[in-house]
């Protein structure tokens, strides 16, 4: 069994799988949900789907080249250049999908609530060429805007997939390349099913439900991913202090900060080979065996700003205004707006 | 051999005591302990600790029955020291035996101390600093008591005296606290920077062929066991840490951290070659080898110094085998000990406490000093001094009495080899397992089929995963720590205490007035318990602890954090669902509409009016996306 099924290589290759296919089949979901159908804006629809997809195909293969490169320095150069910051990496890419997902949710909240005017809005942004004029923030929201089917596929798989290949490396380092294939065949197959049934799930129920359960699972993620982000970059510092890779030392002491540590114990880790079922609930619910302050500070801060965010965000569907100013004349800069700026010439 | 000179002035008056008489003397030392700057390895200029101004510090050389008296000044300036003579049995002088906090106060700067002992032993030994970490830097040298007695009196011409050691080019007091700290969770030892014989490199020792040599090696490195052998020549051992052997010929000898060999070495009877003797570091003990890491050592005995001095051939590892000193028969043919009286088993464990540094424990206790030298606590216990508790919960105190028997079982738990030394005595070595044997069982016949007449030294090297019987009599009253020799485990808490025969101590044992004066300047209490009490002895509050265990799993503060988070995810998720739930009034019209109605931008108005009525407008947008599509 271990020499054509490595354990550890399904294991990552699923949850890794399993990030990207929840982000993927949401956003597929939603697209067929609003966009697709007799009397919808079937064109817009195809064309969104494009992005995805493309996001999801050139992700893939960056990350094929980038992890490519960093296996081949492995082998050349002798050291993993990956793996001696991975953490940093991983930290800056989880920041970034926190940084993408968390409008993405209001928007994703609001369209179950304005489904239609948001069809218009979507075909409208992407349709409009970005305009040179007006501020630069103004057009790097609007390109951010135009493209973000594209680039949350793109920084998910990007991000999930060079992690992927290099933990998959590192394994067959020890373990034999016959136990590599069939497990990730087998992951990828898994996170795909997950990903289908998900999707599935999410074109028949009924839109509104689905948007908000799917919103639910996606703050779920970047809780997660913001706390995680954290760690990542605390834990690459400790990794600096003992001079090595703190995973080498399992989970046990040593593999973490005494100094910053709220809880640890001695399983369920996310990351020790593979993680296991724990790495699975790290993807969703940003589980760690081994917390700290910032860890735990992080994730009820960012839970915090996002209840805060929609809080502000009630009140102002309500009252018109923002808490704490007046009803102003003139522009407001809702999220609702964000993307409608554009001319059409 | 590179060391500055009378960077204090010395102030030696030390006799020779190369008498063959028989008739004791009095050999005396003044030994002002200071810093001098010294660069044994041609590598790095550093300070280290010299006597007298010199470094490589003086040997100590006496006959059997002599009494030394040793004045020591420590003019450090900035380190409290001490003087510990490896081996020596001082039997009715513990109070000279050396370790700080076990048998007396640390020196503290600017103080003296006298070590007044008798020497009734013959053998190779060596002193060297008790005080945590510090020999070392430098304060380590060969102690050599001559016997007119000896065996092999009379076989050979010549002694030599050969030291061999590791050397670090960082002082000690830098190096540990880097070593216990949470950043070195592994508790990886500070692996050496060169290794040396004679405290320099490339040692040249001009022989003369056709002789015989004693030479009397001791290996006073801090870490490395070493491997010894001597191109084309053959070493008998004829003594081990004092004990005198039959002799055995040997091809290679391993010395662990402060043990002795003393061998015959006949020379060849040509002056046609020069041959290379090398010391190699015993790598297995490194976490990780620096590449730059040269851990041999060579030194040539010179036959004809005009000839060229040839490298030594290089070895395979897999060629490391040296001598099992467990084949070794003690000249004196002292028979296997009888049944023991007390048995103690220590099992030998690396973990990490609660400040996230790594430890060294015997069962599960790192050793941590009381605060008051065990002997203090010892001498003024009364009755108590032979209940173990008034000795302090993290000393590993056991308690002897005059004449036991005892069986020391020492089982590694660690992965590393580990050379354990038993103070005021030489012991039986009755079984050695292999590495990776386990644990010793007493019910195993092929474990327990102890020799008739059993390997005695005072230093020996435990092998890893594996284990080792000792056994003794307890026929020196003192107080005497068991520790593993590797420096780094001593301040990692790798000690044992004895305390044998308490009662003989109170009545023999005198202090001199300048050991309790240098623990007044050092104020360390003198009496009472571990802890310093002197009322209630069994009462150990306020003694020196050990760091606590690491927190096993969730504590309050965990399963508070977790809660918390669990019900902010909640509440998070819950508030999502609202907003995402809530109608927005945007929809049926006036909110937004104010806001529309307000924008300049004309496309705006067109979006809105689609909001409220699905249909058209989008048909408008359609129409226009696909004109912009084409």
């Amino acid at each position: 069994m271990p020499d054509v099924f490595a354990v550890p290589v399904f294991v990552i290759v699923f949850r890794e799988a399993i990030e990207t296919v929840i982000i993927v089949s949401v956003l597929l979901a939603f697209l067929k949900q609003t966009l697709a159908g007799p009397g919808r804006d079937d064109q817009v629809y195809k064309k969104l789907i494009k992005q995805v997809w493309m996001g999801v195909g050139l992700g893939l293969l960056i990350c094929l080249v980038v992890a490519g490169g960093l296996i081949g320095t492995f082998y050349t150069v002798g050291h993993d250049a990956w793996q001696s910051s991975e953490y940093n990496y991983e930290g800056a890419f989880a920041l970034v999908a926190v940084a993408i997902i968390t409008p993405l949710g209001v928007g994703l909240l609001r369209i179950g609530k304005m489904q239609d005017k948001w069809r218009v809005k979507l075909a409208k942004s992407l349709e409009a060429p970005i305009s040179t004029t007006g501020s630069k923030a103004g057009w790097l929201k609007r390109f951010a805007e135009k493209y973000a089917m594209f680039f949350l596929p793109f920084i998910t798989v990007i991000r999930e997939g060079v992690e992927a290949i290099v933990f998959i490396a590192g394994v067959t380092f020890s373990a034999p390349a016959t136990a590599v294939p069939l497990p990730v065949v087998v992951g990828l197959a898994a996170g795909i099913l997950v990903g289908y049934l998900l999707y599935k799930g999410g074109v028949t129920a009924k839109l509104q439900y689905f948007l908000v359960a799917a919103t639910c699972l996606l703050y779920l993620v970047a809780a997660g991913l913001f706390s995680r982000a954290i760690w990542y970059l605390e834990q690459q510092k400790w990794n600096n202090i003992i001079g090595g890779d703190a995973a080498e030392l399992g989970v046990g002491a040593g593999s973490y900060d005494i100094s910053k540590s709220v809880w640890h114990v001695d399983c369920c880790s996310p990351e020790f080979n593979g993680g296991g079922g724990w790495s699975v609930f790290n993807a969703i619910l940003g589980w760690t065996n081994s917390a700290t302050y910032g860890s735990v500070i992080s994730y009820n801060v960012y839970w915090i700003f996002v209840m805060g965010m929609f809080v502000v965000l009630r009140y102002k569907e309500t009252k018109g205004h923002w808490p704490l100013l007046k009803a102003k004349k003139g522009h407001a800069n809702s999220i609702d707006q964000a993307s409608v700026e554009p001319k059409v010439s | 051999m590179a060391f500055k000179k009378s960077l204090l002035v010395a102030s030696a008056a030390w006799l020779s005591a190369f008498s063959t008489l028989a008739e004791a003397v009095t050999v005396t030392y003044d030994f002002d302990v200071a810093w001098v700057t010294a660069n044994p390895d041609g590598a790095f200029d550093r300070p280290t600790i010299g006597i007298n101004g010199q470094w490589p510090i003086p040997q100590i050389i006496c006959n059997v029955g002599d009494r030394v008296v040793i004045h020591v000044t420590n003019s450090l300036g900035n380190q409290s020291t001490s003087l510990h003579f490896h081996g020596l049995f001082q039997n009715g002088t513990t109070h000279m035996d050396g370790p700080p906090q076990v048998s007396q106060c640390d020196i503290p700067p600017g103080h003296k101390l006298t070590y007044d002992f008798t020497i009734d032993q013959p053998g190779t030994y060596w002193y060297h600093s008790h005080t945590r970490g510090q020999y070392p830097d430098g304060l380590r040298g060969p102690l050599i008591v001559h016997d007119p007695k000896a065996p092999f009196e009379g076989q050979y011409d010549e002694e030599l005296v050969l030291s061999v050691s590791d050397w670090y080019h960082e002082q000690i007091h830098n190096l540990l606290p880097a070593f216990i700290s949470k950043g070195n969770p592994t508790g990886a030892e500070p692996v050496p920077d060169n290794a040396l014989f004679n405290d320099t490199q490339n040692l040249k020792v001009p022989v003369r062929p056709g002789k015989t040599y004693l030479v009397r090696m001791v290996n006073m490195g801090a870490f490395a066991g070493q491997y010894v052998w001597f191109e084309g020549h053959n070493m008998t051992i004829v003594e081990i840490d004092g004990v005198y052997t039959q002799p055995a010929v040997a091809e290679r000898i391993y010395l662990t951290a402060a043990q002795r060999y003393s061998f015959l070495l006949t020379t060849k009877n040509e002056t046609g070659a020069n041959y290379a003797f090398a010391g190699s570091m015993d790598t297995t003990l490194f976490d990780a080898i620096p590449d730059d890491l040269n851990w041999n050592v060579t030194g040539w005995l010179v036959y004809d110094d005009t000839k060229p001095l040839p490298e030594p051939a290089v070895l395979e590892s897999d060629d490391f085998e040296a001598f099992d000193d467990m084949d070794l028969i003690p000249f004196d043919n002292q028979t296997l000990l009888g049944e023991p009286d007390q048995v103690i088993q220590f099992d030998v464990i690396m973990d990490n406490l609660g400040d996230g540094a790594n430890y060294a424990f015997f069962n599960n206790i790192t050793y941590t000093p009381p605060k008051v030298p065990t002997l203090y606590t010892a001498l003024t216990a009364g009755e108590l001094a032979n209940d173990a508790t008034v000795y302090g919960e993290f000393t590993n105190t056991h308690v002897l009495q005059k004449d036991q028997i005892v069986q020391i079982v020492i089982n590694n738990l660690d992965s590393g080899r580990h050379p354990f030394h038993l103070h005021g005595h030489q012991f039986q070595a009755i079984h050695r397992s292999p590495a990776d044997e386990g644990t010793f069982d007493d019910t195993n016949a092929t474990m327990t089929n102890f020799p008739k007449i059993p390997m005695r030294r005072d230093t020996v090297s435990l092998e890893p995963n594996g284990n080792v019987v000792l056994r003794f009599k307890a026929d020196n009253p003192g107080v005497w720590i068991f520790h593993c020799h590797l420096e780094w485990h001593v301040a990692s808490g790798l000690i044992a205490t004895f305390v044998e025969s308490p009662k003989q101590l109170q009545e023999t044992i005198k202090l001199p007035q300048d050991h309790l004066d240098v623990c007044a300047a050092g104020h360390i209490p003198v009496s009472g318990n571990a802890a310093g009490n002197t009322v209630d002895l069994l009462d150990l509050n306020g003694q020196n602890r050990a760091p606590d265990p690491l927190p096993a799993g969730f504590t309050a503060r965990g399963i508070i954090a977790l809660v918390f988070s669990c019900i902010c995810g909640i509440l998070g998720v819950a508030v999502v669902a609202w907003y995402g739930l809530a109608p927005d009034p945007g929809t049926a019209g006036p909110a937004l509409q104010a806001n529309s109605s307000n924008d300049s931008d004309g496309q705006q108005g067109v979006l809105a009016a689609g909001d409220k009525t699905t249909g058209a407008p989008v048909q408008t947008v359609r129409t226009s996306a696909s004109a912009a599509g084409r």
